[in-house]
């Protein structure tokens, strides 16, 4: 059966080479780089802060060029996580060759796969991106301390989640890119992104620490938080 | 030789090739299984669980079955499903109104019976559970239950020679994934079918089985006053509502509105199939009442009317003696004896 696939595939090959794209991302609060447990930073309340988590996935990456045309990447789910260098080099596939002026993504996992059972890969709920109390998966984490918070151990928990209207927490976000991203074949063009994790408290729903702690379920303020967070990434630098 | 012919001969070629490879990929890639069909009788709606992406096998619900029954599943290998789940109590749990776990550990809810499990598209007394091969993860992450982190689980099977040969079986490698841990539980609980009691019985017209005047009168009250919601076939209709049941502070569960943050979900839970009520005590989602007389009597006057409770029990179901003797005897039709004395569901002792 592979085999019939394969000669179907060659058969109906029609010359337009697909090439990958890297997208490399860094992780920043404010003006200062992320660093886990040892960075003290700030929030627009006022509250002091550190994080030792942070974690999110990411999905539905589409180019779209001066056109207004768009093609979409090969399905795929990046869990991307602080503490892991890899999972922050993402390599997109099967882009057409082209110039391209803007980037989208989704920050989360499509609503189908939240009442899908378990999957495999970045989404298998071994990571502790899924809820078990409560099925759906956690779109995005941030994790830490701040004296602010009443909390045990002075802790913050946001866990960021919910696919069921009216909470629903994906969010698209889309990039303007400032100069052209050219793929071709033989060349996979990088896009250098930088997420910044004060957006998610500092957006137009401000978190004080000593109001919210912590927000775990899906409901209102993960909506404001995703709606804060869906502002966080900027693009540094196209590299063709 | 005519161009024609080279062309038949290059597409015999290519058929040979193709047809071929179709072997290989099946005696080299596939395990080799049996698939098990599943006997559902014909009066029944579809399932809602999708077989299509987890097809039954004799292996699967093997290893599903080993699984269920396996204490290795929990922090200290002390709990296994079948510790709470009991066959001969419908799959609750006997005597029990509160779960319990590891360390000696509580819970806050009862244990809920498992059968006709394909037919239910949302799980828990909360419906906070979404897919049937997902449900495992509470119990099995619960600290209060069985009290394992699922990295740690994987990794325990992983190393267990037992599974690696069960898994070979039910998969063809014996690699054991999140994935297929849940799929091959989904399997044996899937199998888990229970429509052989004697209410199966009388409406299926099987010779000489009827009904008693008393089953008969308690089946009249029961279509009467509760079978809007304990729905036949499946004597559920599988939504969420609040019954009237008083609410504890002491044990401060709101239900479904835990999940939504409605408040208009406050106290609701699921309604539960009444098959096999008779063995399956206690009662509610928090195991208050042992008896069955003790719901009939919260029915007929105490309910604690807030809010949210449903239109259909605002006003209380009113039960007389006699009707609620012929209830009794009615409900003790929909137990079935084949479904809890079944072999094939019976406990494993498992040791290694």
């Amino acid at each position: 059966m592979k085999r019939l696939i394969l000669l179907i595939l060659l058969f109906t090959y029609t010359g337009t080479t697909a090439q990958q794209v890297q997208v490399e991302i860094s992780h920043v609060v404010g003006a200062l780089p992320m660093q886990l447990k040892t960075t003290t930073y700030h929030n627009a309340a006022g509250d002091t802060f550190n994080i030792t988590l942070f974690r999110y996935y990411l999905s539905n990456f589409l180019l779209t060029d001066a056109t207004g045309k768009t093609v979409s990447a090969d399905k795929a789910y990046f869990l991307v996580s602080e503490d892991s260098a890899a999972s922050k080099q993402l390599l997109l596939q099967q882009f057409p060759a082209g110039k391209y002026t803007q980037l989208s993504f989704m920050i989360g996992v499509d609503s189908v796969l939240n009442f899908s059972g378990p999957q495999s890969g970045s989404l298998d709920p071994v990571y502790g991106m899924f809820w078990t109390w409560n099925s759906g998966y956690i779109m995005a984490k941030l994790e830490g301390y701040s004296p602010s918070s009443r909390l045990p151990n002075h802790m913050i928990q946001f866990h960021i989640g919910g696919y069921r209207a009216p909470h629903v927490t994906q969010r698209m976000v889309t990039l303007l890119l400032a100069k052209p991203l050219e793929i071709s074949a033989g060349n996979t063009p990088k896009i250098r992104l930088q997420a910044d994790a004060a957006t998610w408290f500092n957006g137009d729903y401000k978190v004080s620490f000593r109001q919210i702690p912590g927000f775990m379920s899906p409901g209102m303020p993960a909506d404001r938080i995703a709606d804060n967070y869906q502002h966080m990434f900027t693009v540094q630098a196209i590299v063709n | 030789m005519s161009r024609k012919g080279i062309y038949l001969l290059v597409a015999f070629c290519l058929w040979l090739w193709i047809m071929g490879g179709s072997r290989a990929a099946l005696t080299a890639h596939s395990p080799v299984v049996d698939y098990y069909e599943l006997k559902i009788p014909d009066s029944l709606p579809p399932p809602v669980y999708d077989f299509k992406k987890n097809p039954l096998t004799k292996q699967g619900i093997a290893l599903g079955r080993h699984l269920f029954y396996d204490p290795k599943l929990s922090l200290d290998s002390s709990i296994s499903c079948g510790f709470c789940h009991q066959q001969f109590a419908a799959f609750g749990h006997f005597d029990h109104a509160i779960s319990h776990g590891v360390l000696g550990r509580t819970g806050n809810r009862s244990v809920p019976t498992l059968f006709n499990l394909i037919w239910q598209k949302d799980f828990m007394w909360d419906g906070g559970v979404n897919h049937l091969d997902i449900q495992p993860l509470t119990p099995i992450t619960d600290e209060n239950e069985m009290g394992m982190d699922l990295k740690a689980l994987i990794d325990r099977l992983q190393g267990n020679q037992t599974y690696k040969q069960l898994f070979k079986e039910a998969y063809g490698s014996e690699e054991v994934t999140t994935e297929r841990m849940f799929k091959a539980l989904s399997q044996f609980m899937a199998t888990m079918i229970s429509f052989e009691s004697k209410y199966d019985s009388v409406m299926r017209r099987e010779p000489g089985v009827t009904f008693t005047a008393e089953e008969q009168g308690g089946y009249r009250t029961f279509t009467q006053k509760c079978a809007s919601c304990h729905k036949p076939p499946l004597f559920t209709d599988n939504t969420l509502r609040n019954n009237g049941l008083p609410y504890l502070p002491s044990m401060n569960d709101v239900g479904r509105m835990r999940i939504t943050n409605n408040t208009a979900d406050y106290l609701k839970f699921k309604v539960p199939s009444l098959r096999n009520v008779l063995v399956s005590s206690p009662y509610m989602h928090d195991g208050r009442f042992f008896d069955i007389f003790q719901v009939f009597d919260m029915y007929d006057h105490g309910q604690e009317k807030g809010n949210t409770i449903d239109p259909l029990v605002k006003n209380g179901i009113p039960l007389n003696e006699k009707e609620k003797r012929q209830l009794y005897m009615f409900l003790n039709t929909l137990t079935d004896r084949k479904f809890i004395s079944n072999k094939a569901f019976s406990e494993i002792l498992i040791t290694d």
